[in-house]
């Protein structure tokens, strides 16, 4: 089944607007919260990553 | 800031913990997926909802399923989407969404939603006030009450004026509703006391300050703690009275009646009288930086004999939950035109002898029964000034409704001729003693000695 590319496209949008606001709050967070921040941070990319191959392979 | 429940609908973990940082000051609900948010709609109480529309890669836009049900919740629901289709968000909109933003630059979104809903909300129960609490239909006192409410969540002092039984308390305790003071609306009426009286009662008392002082007591200053004070009838305290009234604002703290330890009060002062100030100065009867310190804000409310449309409005809210009455045309046609010297408070009466007594079909006849005078009763003239005046002179008597409106035309012509006294004794052929006495006691400008 081909991917929907306007459904990855949203996807990769909206996980970019994600890591955009985590990187303006990250500086006010408490040492702990910045550990939590990475690791959400981390798995955001890594989907980012996933969908913007499922789109190479899609266009 | 008024705290709000709040339900997230997001499916990324990240999103979810913008979001939850975004609104810490709230109590704030996070649904993961649709299921979740329906549940919770179905089962919680909230006032907002924020959706994401798109739940996972491959949704075909769920998230519109919980805006429907929200709304009908009536949930101020709220689309959150990284999706700029036109059709998606014209669908939310028809679903009943309340509005849109674009992920992305949450701080300011957020906090630009949340101040519209929080500004929106207060707008809708200012209108319900009108039918609820401060009962009126007239035009310019919903605009005036407006304007005061305005001033509810501030420390201005405020001073409300008119004729008695016009709804000043009503109002005083409105404002203090929509103050956000967490403390409570504490109510004297200065004319109920003699100067010893009003003392205890606005400072307390220690035990054996007095005779007859058997316990301590705590004085209304000190009840109003972070609440509201409302001194109804300001105009009537002494001067010595209002000397000390005046220290106890300016330094919120204020000794009680035989003792010697301080007490703190952060109150807020809300003022009435029903004589104008500015008389009541010239006539030395109230302190000029008393007045200065309770008149941050003045609203003036009109008499009901200038609120026509209010009379049947009141007396529908007066009967509410008990009998109904029904007036003939020729009693409402006469209740209309009554002048209702006592007011808002006349007509409470009034309805109540009604409800408590007669039958549901109420007469000329009874009407004219009850009312001040009964037949000969003072009847309102035509024209609103003159009915303003009218309503003046039934509750401050007529030499000084006259007196208020002989200052008004003097001032008028002094202004119109730019201040030159010669000519506005030519003008109103008036005597040069009554002109004199008028400049003075109303502190008017004039030019000179021309």
């Amino acid at each position: 089944m081909t991917p929907d590319t306007t459904k990855l496209l949203h996807d990769i949008k909206s996980r970019c607007a994600s890591l955009r606001n985590a990187a303006d709050l990250f500086k006010d967070c408490s040492s702990g919260e910045k550990k939590e921040m990475l690791a959400l941070m981390t798995g955001a990319a890594e989907e980012i990553l996933k969908t913007v191959t499922a789109l190479n392979k899609a266009a | 800031m008024e705290k709000l429940n709040i339900l997230v609908l997001e499916d990324d973990k990240l999103a979810q913990k913008i979001m939850a940082s975004r609104l810490a000051a709230h109590n704030v609900t996070l649904a993961g997926d649709l299921k979740t948010a329906l549940k919770k709609i179905e089962t919680e109480s909230y006032d907002l909802g924020f959706f994401d529309l798109m739940l996972g890669p491959d949704d075909d836009y769920s998230g519109l399923r919980a805006i429907a049900a929200a709304a009908a919740r009536n949930i101020y629901a709220v689309v959150v989407s990284s999706s700029d289709s036109d059709e998606i968000i014209d669908r939310a909109y028809e679903l009943g969404a309340g509005d849109f933003y674009a992920k992305g630059n949450e701080e300011s979104n957020v906090a630009e939603i949340l101040r519209k809903f929080i500004q929106n909300r207060k707008a809708a129960g200012r209108a319900d006030i009108f039918t609820s609490s401060f009962i009126t239909g007239d035009a310019e006192t919903k605009a005036a009450a407006g304007e005061a409410l305005k001033y509810a969540p501030t420390e201005l002092p405020i001073l409300i004026l008119g004729p008695s039984g016009t709804g000043k308390t009503s109002l005083a305790k409105v404002l203090h509703e929509h103050s956000g003071r967490e403390g409570a609306f504490v109510a004297i009426n200065c004319s109920a006391y003699s100067e010893d009286l009003l003392e205890a009662e606005l400072f307390g008392y220690r035990k054996g300050a007095f005779t007859g002082a058997a316990d301590s007591r705590k004085g209304r200053l000190l009840e109003a703690h972070k609440g509201t004070l409302f001194l109804d009838e300001i105009g009537t305290m002494s001067l010595g009275m209002q000397t000390k009234l005046l220290k106890a604002i300016e330094e919120r703290s204020f000794y009680p009646l035989g003792s010697e330890k301080p007490e703190h009060s952060e109150f807020r002062v809300i003022s009435a009288t029903l004589e104008d100030p500015q008389d009541l100065i010239a006539k030395g009867k109230m302190r000029f930086d008393l007045f200065q310190r309770v008149h941050g804000y003045s609203i003036n409310l009109k008499p009901l004999a200038a609120r026509k449309g209010d009379v049947f409005l009141l007396a529908q809210h007066f009967t509410k939950g008990g009998k109904r009455l029904s007036f003939t045309a020729e009693a409402r046609a006469w209740m209309e035109d009554y002048a209702w010297p006592g007011n808002v408070r006349e007509l409470k009466k009034f309805i109540d002898l009604l409800s408590s007594g007669e039958g549901g079909r109420v007469g000329l006849e009874t009407v004219q029964k009850h009312l001040k005078g009964g037949q000969g009763a003072p009847r309102r003239t035509h024209g609103d000034g003159m009915d303003a005046v009218y309503a003046d002179a039934l509750s401050r008597g007529l030499e000084a409704a006259l007196e208020n409106i002989s200052a008004e035309i003097i001032a008028r012509n002094l202004r119109e001729n730019g201040g030159k006294k010669t000519k506005t004794l030519a003008d109103l052929k008036i005597s040069t003693r009554l002109l004199y006495a008028t400049i003075k006691k109303h502190g008017l400008e004039t030019q000179g000695d021309k």
